[in-house]
């Protein structure tokens, strides 16, 4: 094959696999904005009843309420715990490090439906069942590599000079982390946090068990929705969680060309 | 003078290393134990104590032909998922190693977008697609190719579709990752001593790419073990996967001493191969690794 040859079916195969990642997305899209009362695509015509009726309905909002209150506090979890394990693991030598970072990563390599009957029948005796702060409790073990891979990511192409600079002029060790390293490193911080609070807007298992009965999260909401009934209402508040998803790489993206010119 | 002037920090830096990490690490770990492993503690001593501490409940996994069944239907789906997703990724990362700037930007961004879609909504868009009335369905007839409609929906077919649009995003940047650590100008210098392209890349830069592959394939059968909203939304009850068995177990019928042990012979499973995984290309490289 020549050179060129080459690229025409290297392109070709790389148009036909983004196609097909993406069609799936695109399709939920259009037929969230349907006119019609069934989930057809193309959809018959171009409407927002769906999303008015999601607006409407005092259960996806409460939903996309609860969502909401578990995933921030997933994500406020996951930062506290993650930055100064992230700092341990990239400054320090630590005995072990092999070890302890698969049991930090070991959360999401576990198979979901495991994760999730554990969880539950740990919370029953403790009452945290149907609780927000339970579910958030849990999310935050998942949560949690997100933070530490983008935190140590950042900390490690951090320049430790500007802090070292900080601390020969009569700074503090910690004061110096906090008024140097941290800004520095917050593109990281922010990006895992944000990946974390995704994490746990999109788990099922564990939110089914845990807050399966009142007070459903989307997923859940989702969940028993897609299995019952069969009019676009799902569609629409997969498109939110898909706006949610897009919002979310778009700030992703400018908090990392934020950092890229910071360090540049 | 700045020997000394180094020593004295020094000194007191080394009590400092021991005594730091440890304190920087203990709330994580902390967190882990208690809100990952003590459960899963409770959750094997609940599998032993639910038939008056026997391994009954293990006995009846090994022993059930429903469940030889279902582990092997869940075998077979993630192996055939986990090579499907290797072959469609493999072109994907390699485009992305040859190309540069805004393309390659633009590429990734499509190839993450649908990793921040949820899973469910993935799924959910097969269902719409593959049904009766759905767009293929709809194509084919118009193309006159089939009449009635070809039954897509509720097969193996379709759960493998949804499974391996669900697992590229992560096998495509694996893979991508894999191939930017090898060097280029072996192949430049595999071309400068005459070989032409395809041959520089089939003797030179694919066996270079296969520890990635390897490694990619052993992270992405580990996550397929454990799916259960594509075979539940996709598949027909001959395509039951573990995982919906287990909540099947637990939800429906209540038994959490089976449930429990279904669950901790997949955890195993899927322990044994994530630890074969990071004992060849090492988890942590995820960030930096040991090496950085």
């Amino acid at each position: 094959m020549n050179p060129t040859a080459d690229r025409i079916v290297l392109g070709a195969a790389a148009t036909a696999i983004v196609a097909y990642l993406i069609f799936p997305v695109i399709v939920v899209l259009a037929i969230s904005f349907s006119a019609g009362n069934f989930l057809e695509f193309p959809p018959p015509g171009l409407s927002l009843r769906w999303y008015r009726a999601i607006a409407g309905d005092p259960e996806w909002v409460s939903a996309f309420m609860v969502t909401l209150k578990v995933g921030s506090l997933t994500a406020l979890l996951a930062t506290l715990l993650g930055v100064p394990a992230a700092f341990a693991l990239v400054r320090y030598v630590v005995p072990a490090k092999a070890l302890l970072s698969a049991l930090i990563l070991c959360a999401l390599v576990t198979p979901p439906i495991v994760t999730a009957i554990s969880t539950y029948l740990f919370f029953v005796p403790l009452g945290l069942n149907n609780s927000i702060v339970g579910l958030a409790c849990a999310h935050a073990v998942s949560g949690m590599p997100f933070v530490v891979i983008n935190t140590a990511a950042s900390l490690r192409s951090a320049d430790r000079n500007l802090e070292r600079a900080a601390i020969i002029h009569g700074a503090h060790p910690l004061w110096a982390i906090i008024r140097i390293t941290l800004p520095i490193i917050s593109p990281g911080i922010i990006i895992g946090a944000i990946l974390a609070f995704v994490h746990s807007a999109h788990e099922l298992l564990i939110a089914m068990f845990v807050l399966g009965g009142v007070g459903k999260p989307v997923t859940v909401k989702i969940w028993s929705d897609v299995q019952a009934t069969s009019d676009p209402t799902i569609a629409a508040a997969s498109a939110i969680l898909i706006g949610l998803a897009i919002l979310t790489f778009v700030s992703v993206s400018t908090a990392q060309a934020l950092a890229r010119r910071r360090n540049g | 003078m700045t020997a000394i002037a180094e020593q004295a920090p020094r000194a007191k830096s080394v009590q400092h290393r021991q005594a730091m990490p440890a304190l920087l690490l203990l709330p994580a770990l902390v967190w882990i134990a208690v809100f990952f492993l003590l459960p899963l503690v409770l959750m094997c001593w609940r599998s032993l104590a639910a038939e008056s501490y026997s391994f009954k409940a293990y006995w009846i996994v090994f022993s059930s032909p429903l469940y030889t069944k279902v582990m092997l239907t869940t075998l077979e789906s993630a192996s055939i998922a986990t090579v499907l997703a290797l072959l469609l990724a493999y072109p994907m990362a390699y485009t992305l190693t040859i190309t540069s700037g805004i393309l390659r930007g633009l590429l990734l961004m499509l190839v993450f977008i649908p990793y921040w879609v949820d899973i469910i909504v993935r799924t959910f868009s097969w269902l719409i697609l593959l049904g009766d009335h759905g767009l293929i369905n709809v194509l084919l007839r118009k193309l006159g190719i089939v009449h009635g409609s070809l039954p897509l929906l509720y097969s193996e077919f379709a759960v493998l579709v949804g499974m391996v649009q669900i697992l590229l995003p992560l096998t495509i940047v694996v893979l991508f990752g894999a191939m930017l650590r090898i060097d280029r100008t072996l192949i430049a210098a595999a071309k400068i001593h005459g070989a032409s392209g395809w041959n520089a890349f089939r003797t030179v830069f694919f066996p270079l790419s296969l520890p990635g592959v390897y490694g990619a394939a052993l992270l992405v059968f580990v996550l397929s073990l454990g799916f259960y909203v594509t075979p539940a939304l996709l598949g027909s009850p001959r395509q039951t996967m573990i995982a919906q068995t287990i909540m099947v177990e637990a939800s429906e019928l209540l038994d959490w001493g089976q449930a429990s042990a279904a669950g901790l012979l997949l955890l195993i499973m899927t322990t044994l191969i994530a630890a074969i995984y990071n004992r060849y290309f090492s988890l942590d490289r995820l960030w930096g690794g040991s090496d950085a």
